[in-house]
């Protein structure tokens, strides 16, 4: 890490700040100007912190930091294809702006648009939630975002509602050497259900920088299904923090994919804040090339009788490298805590790697936890075992990494989000064999 | 469960007590002085002393680490004595010229030296602080080729085999206690075994604290030549002191072609009282290089002692098809802290390697595995297994899992898992339904939970080991 590069971009990056946030509520001018205190104070992350031992993220540097602008002449018909095939709830955010011509509500009744504008009538509840959970005083990138945050989304779920169609939040990239602040709040009340839909993709190929945070509270009784789909250029940095409180008894169900980006981090904490809450947390990283796709999982019990389940795979080809590391947590009071975790990595060419470490950390002693890893290749046996059935080589070795990967996206709720995912991966290993 | 358990686990110290030999003392303190009065007193020729002083450069410009998961106050370097000798006396010619206050210490410990080299033919190299006072057997293994005895020793009569290999495995600034010890180590066991010679017993060295507020710094280094094979044991005790004491020993396996080591130990050192006061420091360096085709080496240790345990004994699996292995039980009571595994480093074709770690905490203490696995791009074919469980007695000890792994080939098997449970109360009832107490039926299952472990080590230790884990988890479990 070059300490002249990382000045260098903190200058420009403090020069690019606003002086003084020019918000007219106070209370979020307070939170902006503290978070703006705080970048002076933190370092650039480099190999030397354990937490980004594995991912050099120096290359970032090397580009301009100005936040993106915000006039964009996208028309609804230049992105489409991007949509889901079911009814839904869509808000599209153009580099980090709010675009309401391409966005579209159906469910009358429920709070959900632009942070700013939201504000007026829900400040109070806003306000009770924003940056609560992503604390930003030891990430540096959430500080970021925080001291730059201005649009964002908001959901509120009242109170015993279901939300019939799930909510897509599209964030399109078009501009290249910018940097994209994503910001997503989701406030579900007690008993409510929710689909959730966060998905990252660009309409250029040049190299700009997505810093996404992502904040979800979850009430008593309540219920989400979040998934993350990152599929930004090749030549992408994408950063992102999500961080989700858990009360009681409310349930958390998770997959995030990740297939773009030349540089991707993921940092996803879930804090199981009371009794009996749940989460099922899974993964799937694809990448080939030189992507590095890093994925920091936290799942923190602090009370009793909590659930856990994560399973994390990646599927490595080129000189990829992709890193893992799933922390569990289980703290003293959290007895009767039930969690498994595994990471599986299939490595399918020479040169790529993997970092992984599946980390517990156990307080309590009436605890089921368990964790497994593992890396290699296809199972030769199975390999066999399909060509004796016929199938030639390529298309054994296809229909393996496939339902490799499949196992993953599977837990999509959403079909036509699974059917475009199930694509990519089939398209990805076709690629793979075809070379 | 049950009142009857607590009362288990707390048994005092079995082995603490004093033993009163007048000590030579170097004065507190570390400097280039106090390194050239080492080498001095050991009579040292010069390139141990250069080999000496330059790790204490390379120590100077290091910072004791912190990323490890233990918690201690800050050490004093300069308030250690770096040199402690028990007076020299005139030449030994049996065991019956041995001080008898050393042979009463030892028959305390359990370890009757001259019954026990005749009865389960174990060359006993007897570590007294820091100079080795007598050696058993040795003639009989120099009629096979086979050298065993202080490195002291070492230096001067194979002075060719010692500067060959000292600091080949570990240099001297791996680390910071490594070179911290590669400055200040004052004697250790040295050991040989020639091409194609299989060692006809066990190894054994017996290491022991004595002088208080002197810390410790042994150095071992096995040569096992093509096709040798050895078994080697370390076995450590200590007596009961209030002041920590720091022990920071070093040891060096290298394996050439078709050679076998087996390392075990079995670690008793004081671990506090149950207030987490006094107790030792085990800061330990341990590396094997597996340096020819088909070589392996093995570690199996069984560490129950120290206030903290804080070491990764690990193989360089660099020979084509050579074979590492690392067995491990830690306990920990009270509050006691262990941060202990192990590191293979993958760099051979179709190299192996089998990780089984298993840690028991009770009381208010915390253990934590932290492994490395890695293989290189050249580790063609390498697989490897890992597994490690935790049992934790009590809710108010901790058990971390740490396990790094790094895969840089894509030929490679890499499989790790691990899992945590605890005594359940249906399976002391179980026990109690069959007329067994809950004492023994605590460490039945403990015993049960280790066996993969126990199955490595040499008889005369599993059965110590065994013994060991009861008392010392005496108590806990209620």
């Amino acid at each position: 890490m070059n300490t002249v590069a990382s000045h260098d971009y903190l200058t420009s990056l403090l020069q690019s700040l606003p002086k003084k946030p020019t918000d007219s509520v106070s209370w979020l001018k307070q939170l902006r100007a503290e978070a703006i205190d705080q970048i002076g104070k933190q370092k650039f992350p480099s190999l030397r912190d354990e937490e980004w031992r594995f991912t050099d993220i120096s290359p970032l540097t090397k580009l301009p930091y100005r936040p993106s602008l915000t006039v964009s002449d996208l028309q609804l018909t230049d992105i489409d294809h991007l949509f889901l095939e079911e009814p839904s709830n869509r808000l599209v955010f153009v580099n980090g702006h709010y675009a309401p011509q391409l966005s579209n509500i159906i469910d009358a009744n429920l709070i959900i648009g632009n942070l700013p504008v939201l504000m007026a009538d829900h400040s109070s509840s806003i306000q009770m939630h924003l940056g609560q959970y992503a604390q930003y005083q030891d990430n540096f990138f959430t500080t970021q975002n925080t001291a730059f945050l201005q649009d964002g989304a908001f959901i509120s779920i009242a109170r015993n509602t279901s939300v019939p169609s799930p909510i897509h939040l599209l964030n399109i990239a078009t501009q290249p050497e910018v940097t994209n602040y994503m910001r997503c709040l989701l406030v579900a009340d007690t008993g409510s259900d929710v689909t959730l839909i966060e998905d990252y993709v660009s309409l250029q190929e040049s190299a700009y920088i997505t810093n996404a945070v992502t904040e979800i509270s979850l009430a008593p009784n309540a219920q989400a299904r979040h998934y993350r789909v990152q599929r930004e250029n090749k030549n992408a940095f994408h950063l992102a923090n999500c961080t989700v409180a858990l009360a009681h008894a409310s349930r958390y169900q998770s997959v995030n994919v990740a297939l773009g980006a030349q540089i991707s981090r993921l940092n996803l904490d879930v804090r199981l804040n009371d009794e009996a809450a749940e989460c099922c947390i899974d993964g799937l990283t694809l990448i080939t090339d030189n992507q590095l796709s890093d994925t920091h999982t936290c799942i923190d019990h602090l009370k009793p009788n909590g659930n856990s389940q994560q399973q994390h795979k990646c599927i490595i080809d080129g000189s990829a490298h992709a890193v893992f590391n799933g922390k569990i947590m289980v703290r003293p009071q959290a007895q009767q805590t039930n969690s498994s975790q595994s990471s599986r990595n299939l490595l399918l060419s020479s040169q790529a790697h993997i970092d992984t470490k599946p980390q517990l950390e156990i307080f309590a002693d009436d605890v089921k936890c368990a964790h497994g890893a593992t890396v290699g290749q296809l199972d030769s046996e199975e390999l066999f075992y399909l060509q004796s059935r016929g199938l030639s080589m390529n298309e054994a070795r296809n229909l393996l990494t496939y339902a490799f990967g499949a196992e993953i996206i599977n837990r999509i709720s959403v079909s036509s989000l699974r059917q475009r995912l199930e694509q990519a991966v089939l398209n990805q290993t076709q690629q793979i064999q075809d070379r | 469960m049950s009142a009857a358990l607590q009362n288990l686990v707390n048994q005092p110290y079995k082995h603490g007590f004093v033993t009163n030999i007048e000590s030579d003392v170097a004065p507190k303190g570390l400097n280039e002085d106090i390194i050239r009065l080492i080498s001095s007193k050991k009579n040292e020729p010069e390139w141990l002393l250069e080999f000496r002083l330059n790790a204490y450069q390379k120590w100077l410009t290091m910072s004791e680490p912190d990323w490890q998961n233990v918690h201690y106050p800050k050490i004093d370097f300069q308030a250690i004595s770096y040199y402690s000798a028990p007076k020299p006396k005139k030449k030994l010619a049996s065991m019956d010229e041995v001080d008898p206050e050393l042979l009463r210490t030892f028959e305390k410990l359990g370890v009757p030296m001259h019954e026990r080299a005749a009865l389960a033919g174990v060359a006993v190299d007897v570590i007294f602080d820091s100079v080795s006072v007598t050696t058993t057997y040795k003639e009989k293994l120099a009629e096979v080729g086979i050298i065993f005895c202080s490195i002291s020793e070492a230096v001067h009569e194979h002075p060719e085999l010692v500067k060959k290999y000292l600091g080949s495995v570990i240099p001297v600034g791996d680390n910071f206690f490594a070179a911290l010890n590669s400055a200040v180590f004052t004697d250790g066991s040295f050991c040989f075994i020639p091409k194609g010679v299989k060692c006809p017993m066990d190894l054994s060295t017996y290491f022991r604290i004595n002088t208080e507020g002197s810390g410790q710094f042994e150095r071992t280094l096995v040569i096992a030549e093509e096709g040798a094979t050895v078994s080697y044991l370390e076995g450590c005790t200590a007596p009961q002191f209030d002041t920590n004491q720091l022990h920071a020993a070093v040891v060096e396996l290298i394996a050439l072609d078709n050679a076998d080591i087996k390392y075990s130990t079995v670690q008793n050192w004081y671990a506090g009282d149950e207030n987490g006061v006094g107790g030792i420091f085990n800061f330990v360096t341990k590396r094997g290089l597996a340096k020819g085709v088909n070589s392996r080496i093995s570690w199996t240790q069984v560490e129950t002692g120290s206030a903290i345990t804080w070491k990764y004994p690990s193989c360089i699996l660099r020979g084509d098809n050579s074979v590492g292995e690392f067995y491990s039980v830690a306990v920990t009571n009270h509050h006691q802290q262990a941060d202990t595994g192990t590191k293979m480093i993958h760099l051979g074709k179709n190299t192996r390697s089998t990780i089984v770690s298993k840690g028991i905490s009770a009381g208010k203490s915390n253990s934590s595995y932290r492994g490395l696995v890695r293989v290189a791009p050249t580790a063609d074919g390498a697989r490897n297994y890992s597994q490690c469980d935790s049992m934790l007695i009590g809710d108010q000890c901790g058990a971390h899992t740490f396990p790094y792994i790094q895969v840089r080939n894509n030929s490679a098997q890499v499989e790790h898992e691990a899992s945590t449970s605890k005594i359940g109360e249906d399976q002391l009832f179980y026990f109690a339904q069959r007329g067994i107490d809950a004492e023994e039926a605590v460490s039945m299952i403990i015993n049960g939970f280790c066996k993969d472990v126990f199955q490595q080590l040499p008889m005369e230790f599993a059965v110590e080991a065994t013994k060991l884990l009861s008392f010392k988890l005496e108590g806990s479990v209620g």
